[in-house]
Parts: C-alpha cells; sequence; structure tokens
C-alpha cells in the first residue's frame, strides 16, 4: 500500500500551457445578444446542445466578469457606441466572437442604419457565418477560440508588456529629463541675469563706498 | 435630481438606466426611471436599437424577395410573419390558396405560436430567476425546430411559405412528427403548470403586478395574449377568420385582471388551445397540390420549366422581373403569436413594392410600458417586461 | 362592405370624405387636413360602428410614382372596432411638401403618440400639437427622413455619442404633477468619469 504523498504528485510543466489550459476551459461569454443569434444562443444553452460541456455555461451579464464578448446580432448605429463601451470596459485578456452574418458583414441588411459588419468598431477574432447560425456552429467557432487561446503566450505577453512598459517608463523619463533640463536653463539663465544684477550693485555699492 | 411632488413635499429622486444592454431586456430596450428608492415614480422608453431599415430595405427588391426580411421579425416565430406577408399579398391579387395549403399553413401557424409562447414563459421565469421552466419549455421547442429543419432547412428563419403557395410539401412521416411534438408540449406544459400554478414566489411577484384596465389597453392599441389578458375576447382568428379557423374546434382565451401572471398564464392555455387546432388539422390533411398554378403568382415547377417553353418562360419572368402585385393599397391583419401583425402595402403595378409598413404588436405594447411600471418596484419592471415578451426585431423593425 | 354603407356617407356629408379609389379591398377614406381631428373624434366616439382601436398610421411617399399628380405625402390611419369585431377602416391624409403639417390625433388614442412619431422620423411630417415630437427608430445625430424616397438607402451616419434621455424624464415627471427644482447632473458617455473604472479611465 503506498501513500498518497509518497505517489509522485508533481507534474512539471509550462506556465503557458497552465495558464492557457485554464482560459480555454472556463471561457465566461458575454452574451450581447440583439436579434434572432440570441434565440439560437439561448438554444446552445439549454439542453439538447448543452454549453457546460465546454465550461462556457456560466453566462455574465456584465462585462468586467467575462472574458468572451459575444455579439450575436445585427448592431446598428445607434447601438455602436454602447457595443464599443462595453468591450473597453471588459478586462484583458478578451475575445470577440461575431455570431451571425449581420455581425459579421451586416449580412442582408445592406441599409442606412446597420453597420457593416461590426470590425468597424471593435477587433474581432471569430467569425461565423449563418443567418443565424446553428449551434453546432457556435461549438466550432467557441473550438476555434480556443485552440487560438491555446497558441498564445501568457508568458510572451507578459514579456511584452514588461517591455512595453520599460519603454513608456523610458520614455518618460526622458520626457522629465528633458523637462528639468530646460527647467534648469531656464534658471540658470535667470541666475546669470540675478549674478550680473548682484554684481552691478555691487560694483555700484564699491564706487560709493570708495567715493 | 431634486423634485417637488404634486403634495409639494421634497423628493430627491436618482435617474436610472436599464438597457439596451441588460439581461432582461430581450435585445434591446431601453428605459430611464426616475427612482425614489425601490419605487419608480416616472420612466421613459427609448427605442430604435435594432432599427435595421426593413420598410427601405423591401422597396429595392422584388415581392418574392420580401420574405426572407419578413422571418427576421418576430425570430421567434418566422413562419407566422411570412404567412401573414403572402396571405396580404394574395389578398390583393384576390386568389384562392389550395385546400392542402391552407391546413399545412395552420399546422406550422400553430406550431410557431407554440414555440413563442414557450420562449415567452420560458424567458419570464428564467428573469424572476426560476433555470428550471426554462429547460421544461425548451424541450418541446427543440422538438419542433427539429420538424423545421426537416421541413424548411432552416432552424430559425424558415422562409417557408411563398405567395400564392409554400417553399414544398411536407416530407413523409410529417404527421408522426407533429403528433409527437404535441405530445411532449403537452407533458412540458403540466411540468410548467407543477413548477408555477403554486409558487409562491412567483405568484408573489406576478399578481397584481403590470396591471392595466381594458379601456386604456384599446386606446393603446394592443392586441394578442396581452389584450385578451386584460378581458377583452379579441382574436383575429375568430373576428376575422381565415384558412378556416372558425370551423375548428377551439376557445379564445380570456383573462381577467389584465396583470402579469394573466399575460403568462394566457399564454400557457393558448398552447393548449393550438395542440388542440394542430390535432384536428393534422386529420383533414388530405393529399393534394400546394401551390396554385398561375405563372403570374408562383413560379412554375422545375418540371413545368424543363419540359414546357411556357413554363421556362414564367420561371425566368418571375425570377428575373418578379411578380406584378395589382396597384392599390391594401390594409391585412393576422393573428400572430404576439397579436395583429398588419401589412400596409401601397403597389404601383411594378415588380417592386412601392412601400410596404409593418404594424408590429410589440410596438404599441412596450408604448404603454410607462403605464404599466410608474409606481411599481424596480424589480416588478423585470416581470412586466418579459410578460410583455417584446422582440426587438418586430418592435424596430 | 356594410360598413361603407353605414359609415361612408355620413362621413361623405359631413366632412366632405372622398372614397380612395385605389383601395379595391376595404373601405379607404380621403379626408382633408382640417377635418382630420373631428373625423377621428366621430369615428372614435359617434359613428353608428365605434372605431375603438387605432391599429397603425402609415406614412407613405409618392415621390416617382408613375402617372401621378397631388401632393407628395400622405398618412393613413387604419382603425379597427373592437364592439363590432371584424370592422375596419382606413383614413388617408395627403400632406403637400410646402406645408408638412398634420394635426396630431394623440389626444385621442394612447398609441399615436408613438406611431406620429415614427412617421415623423421616417418622414420629416410635423404632427401639430403633439406633445413630444422627436426621432423614435434613428439616432439623435441623425440628418434627414430615410424612408423618403430621394434618401439614398446606403447613405450611413455614425453617432459619436449615445443619446440622453433626462430631459424627457423630466418632461415626464412634470405631466405626472412633479416640479424639477435641481436637475441631476450630465455625465457625457465619453467623460472621463464616466469611463472610471474601465480601461481607457
Amino acid at each position: 500500500m503506498t501513500n498518497e504523498a509518497e505517489k509522485p504528485n508533481i507534474i512539471t510543466s509550462s506556465l503557458d500551457f497552465i495558464v492557457n489550459w485554464g482560459r480555454t476551459n472556463s471561457l465566461w461569454p458575454f452574451p450581447y445578444g440583439t436579434a434572432c443569434c440570441a434565440i439560437e444562443f439561448m438554444s446552445t444553452e439549454v439542453g439538447r446542445y448543452d454549453l457546460s460541456r465546454i465550461g462556457s455555461e456560466y453566462v455574465r451579464f456584465t462585462p468586467r466578469q467575462s472574458d468572451v464578448l459575444l455579439v450575436s446580432g445585427t448592431i446598428t448605429y445607434k447601438q455602436a457606441p454602447i457595443l464599443k463601451r462595453i468591450y473597453e470596459q471588459m478586462a484583458e485578456p478578451r475575445w470577440v466572437i461575431a455570431m451571425g452574418a449581420c455581425a459579421c458583414s451586416g449580412g442582408f441588411y445592406d441599409c442606412y442604419c446597420t453597420v457593416p459588419g461590426i470590425d468597424h468598431i471593435i477587433p474581432v477574432d471569430v467569425y461565423m457565418g449563418g443567418c443565424p447560425s446553428r449551434p453546432e456552429a457556435f461549438f466550432d467557432a467557441m473550438f476555434d477560440l480556443q485552440k487560438k487561446i491555446k497558441d498564445e503566450s501568457f508568458m510572451k505577453q507578459r514579456a511584452e508588456r514588461v517591455k512595453e512598459q520599460l519603454e513608456m517608463i523610458k520614455a518618460k523619463t526622458e520626457e522629465a529629463k528633458k523637462e528639468a533640463r530646460e527647467l534648469a536653463h531656464e534658471k540658470i539663465a535667470d541666475f546669470k541675469d540675478f549674478v550680473v544684477e548682484k554684481e552691478q550693485q555691487m560694483a555700484k555699492k564699491a564706487q560709493f563706498w570708495k567715493d | 435630481m431634486i423634485v417637488l411632488d404634486p403634495n409639494g413635499e421634497k423628493l430627491n429622486l436618482m435617474p436610472l438606466n436599464v438597457g439596451p444592454s441588460h439581461p432582461a431586456t430581450h435585445g434591446c430596450l431601453r428605459f430611464l426611471a426616475a427612482m425614489d428608492g425601490e419605487t419608480i415614480v416616472a420612466s421613459v422608453e427609448e427605442i430604435g436599437y435594432l432599427h435595421r431599415g426593413f420598410e427601405k430595405m423591401v422597396e429595392r427588391g422584388t415581392w418574392q424577395q420580401v420574405v426572407p426580411y419578413t422571418d427576421r421579425l418576430n425570430y421567434c416565430s418566422a413562419i407566422m410573419n411570412n404567412i401573414a406577408y403572402c396571405r396580404a399579398v394574395e389578398q390583393m391579387f384576390g386568389v384562392e390558396i389550395p385546400e392542402r395549403t391552407k391546413v399545412l399553413r395552420v399546422i406550422v401557424n400553430e406550431l410557431s405560436r407554440i414555440n413563442d409562447h414557450f420562449v415567452c414563459v420560458a424567458a419570464a421565469f428564467q428573469d424572476l430567476g426560476g433555470t428550471t421552466p426554462f429547460m421544461y419549455a425548451f424541450n418541446p421547442r427543440e422538438e419542433i425546430m427539429c420538424i423545421w429543419e426537416k421541413l424548411t432547412g432552416a432552424r430559425l428563419t424558415n422562409s417557408f411559405s411563398r405567395i400564392g403557395g409554400l417553399y414544398r410539401d411536407s416530407y413523409n412521416g410529417f404527421e408522426e412528427d407533429v403528433l409527437n411534438a404535441c405530445k411532449s408540449t403537452e407533458k412540458a406544459l403540466s411540468d410548467l403548470h407543477a413548477c408555477l400554478d403554486r409558487n409562491r414566489i412567483f405568484l408573489d411577484r406576478t399578481v397584481g403586478i403590470g396591471k392595466i384596465s381594458k379601456e386604456k389597453a384599446i386606446s393603446y392599441g394592443w392586441t394578442g395574449p396581452c389584450l385578451r389578458a386584460t378581458g377583452v375576447a379579441s382574436d383575429l382568428r375568430k373576428d376575422e377568420p381565415y384558412y378556416d379557423y372558425e370551423t375548428y374546434d377551439w376557445e379564445v382565451v380570456v383573462g381577467t385582471q389584465g396583470d402579469c401572471n394573466d399575460r403568462l398564464q394566457v399564454r400557457l392555455a393558448e398552447i393548449e388551445e393550438s395542440v388542440k387546432i394542430v390535432r384536428q388539422a393534422l386529420k383533414r390533411l388530405a393529399p393534394g397540390p400546394v401551390d396554385i398554378v398561375d405563372p403570374r403568382i408562383r413560379v412554375p415547377a422545375h418540371k413545368m420549366a424543363y419540359q414546357d417553353m411556357e413554363g421556362l418562360i414564367g420561371r425566368f419572368k418571375s425570377v428575373y422581373e418578379g411578380i406584378r402585385v395589382p396597384e392599390g393599397e391594401h390594409y391585412c391583419g393576422s393573428e400572430c403569436a404576439n397579436g395583429e401583425l398588419g401589412f400596409s402595402i401601397f403597389s404601383d403595378g411594378s415588380g417592386h413594392p412601392w412601400r410596404i409598413k409593418v404594424r408590429p404588436p410589440c410596438f404599441t405594447q412596450f408604448a404603454a410600458f410607462h403605464e404599466l411600471v410608474e409606481g411599481a418596484q424596480l424589480a416588478d419592471s423585470m416581470a412586466v417586461l418579459s410578460g410583455l415578451n417584446i422582440i426587438a426585431g418586430e418592435l424596430d423593425r | 362592405m356594410d360598413l361603407a354603407e353605414n359609415i361612408f356617407p355620413i362621413l361623405e356629408e359631413r366632412f366632405a370624405a372622398k372614397r380612395e379609389l385605389k383601395d379595391k379591398w376595404g373601405l379607404t377614406v380621403v379626408v382633408s387636413k382640417t377635418y382630420l381631428h373631428p373625423v377621428v373624434e366621430f369615428l372614435k366616439n359617434e359613428a353608428p360602428v365605434k372605431m375603438e382601436m387605432l391599429v397603425d398610421i402609415a406614412g407613405v411617399d409618392f415621390l416617382g410614382y408613375k402617372d401621378y399628380e397631388g401632393p407628395r405625402f400622405a398618412v393613413k390611419y387604419v382603425f379597427k372596432s373592437i364592439s363590432q369585431p371584424g370592422a375596419r377602416m382606413q383614413l388617408k391624409v395627403f400632406v403637400s411638401e410646402d406645408d408638412l403639417t398634420v394635426p396630431t390625433i394623440s389626444d385621442l388614442y394612447g398609441i399615436a403618440n408613438w406611431q406620429e412619431r415614427e412617421v415623423y422620423d421616417q418622414f420629416g411630417v410635423v404632427f401639430k400639437g403633439h406633445p413630444d415630437l422627436r426621432r423614435i427608430l434613428n439616432h439623435v445625430e441623425f440628418v434627414g427622413h430615410p424612408l423618403r424616397k430621394d434618401y439614398p438607402a446606403q447613405k450611413r451616419q455614425w453617432l459619436s455619442t449615445n443619446d440622453f434621455m433626462l430631459p424627457e424624464l423630466e418632461k415626464r415627471l412634470e405631466t405626472l404633477g412633479y416640479k424639477v427644482i435641481q436637475r441631476s447632473k450630465e455625465v457625457g458617455t465619453n467623460d472621463n468619469e464616466f469611463l472610471e473604472g474601465s480601461i481607457k479611465g
């Protein structure tokens, strides 16, 4: 009888793998449902198709808690600023799925009031065809997104971000230095004037005492 | 904002924005409420977040090309909209459709009504916090969706009806499938009733909430289940019968209070009536043609186009130029799941519609929303909203 | 057709109404603008078949209609009777381009408020006496009226901000008998304060 603790229970892995594994299997969607595709999304959620099989059943209606923005339905010009704001409110990492023809390209509403594809407003990771997309297509899109997430490197992203931040810090210090230098120059110039004035005064004083 | 109320007392109100992206607003509705604590003092609604330009788009195509656009009006019961539109145009032509088509249209009409009501009821309970009825209601719905797939090729936006006929005849085994769907619908209904009828939480949240009087409902132009919930027995299937609806044995369901609970119960009872109609219609389904034979209205069948010069010309002309609806203006309303879906059609006799104005049933119901929620709690507004069954695609077109 | 025999002669006699011959399937009556409000009032309260429900208001633009002479716009009202099921009739009012006004009937029917707003939004027909005439389907920054025939279908107009409903709320409060003393602070959607907590802020 081997004790549980005596078994080898350490798995070595890369941090990237473990982070991506976690991310792929708990994608919480934000269903930005406007039209017909939202009804199909409802069908995807319930019994027959069951979205929870891929760990996405936890539908969050707040952008702050969700990972995937699922734009299902037509986006009109009246709605565009709202969609944009919701995207901006989501925390990173975030992905966007355009569900259905309307979200991808405007569909057959080529008209004065519909945005011809949400990629005019926000970046899109996965496009899904269909009017509306079938639940199977939805699963396919989720798998595609999972594949995409698996290819992402958390460490690389972080390194890039650190690099970006470093550069930003560098640029900012450079700016600050430049400003300080300019200020100092001004001050020195002022000081010089001051010294010259003082010298003149001293000279005047000396002249006075001499007299 | 600080206001003086009618008695001259100072009140500090908070404007609160709900929607358009809100879990209970079913798409894109928005209202701004002035809140005194939890009570809504005043509310204004804003619509148009899904205005897709139906009425501009249809002016650019032919008459047949309108059919797919009508699908996306009320996407919970797409076939019904197709049929309503086709019926309006057929009336302008003054043609009678074959007997089999009538019966088939009645069957798909009622099945879509079941579908629509299930979505409404399921979503209402979901919004009130009950997940189980949602699952119960979607099982028969999926079964009906399977029938749609076999019959029309699509799950949701079917485009099944054509001017002067149907896209195709029913498939082998259609009757059994429909009967099975009826059975599971009845089972789901009994499950739903078991869940809800004596459910204290549900009754507390819906009974007496969002009441509206008969007169007000009529003044706001309410139709369909929402009007019937106030006690007016107005149903176009009985008042202006079409497709022999008057010969079937069924009742108009009427509520008493006009509150949120009544609206949902009327819907559930209507599902029962629809099942009754479907059962009777299946018995009447006799073999026969589904399309009228008139190349000016309905595209001739493939067989005719291949064997006959006339058929070829007819097919070419009707696809290339579109059918020519007689000049004139006509309004035709049909009883759809949410109420009267009307089409005001202006035709100049050419191959393109001059103007088609849709009369959406949701529009009138949402216009009265502030009357329903003023004085109620904020949480009640969600119950009211889901009881009205506002479909944004129909509301904004 | 009994409805036509019942109501139409009275309308013809009292309001100089004419029958619209284009409607071969039902009863459509053309009345002049000045008579619109009395006619609707008559139909609602006194007519032998009372029209309790206003079903629809549809605008139409006849620019470029073949062989058409007359005012460019028309507004069509669809009525339905509840007390006598199955009775329907339509009213039609012509509106010329020089004088784009029609008297409102929003004091008679609750739904007319929104229906008239829609016609105003899509065609630019102004309803005189309407309590709150503004756009309903299109956004606030929209220029022009999209369903007019001379509006290009693909002329798109972006919206830069979100529309604001506080003034309407104040109006609604005032109709309910409240009096606004101090307005709430307006926060625009592009303000930093509004986006506080989001990545932009």
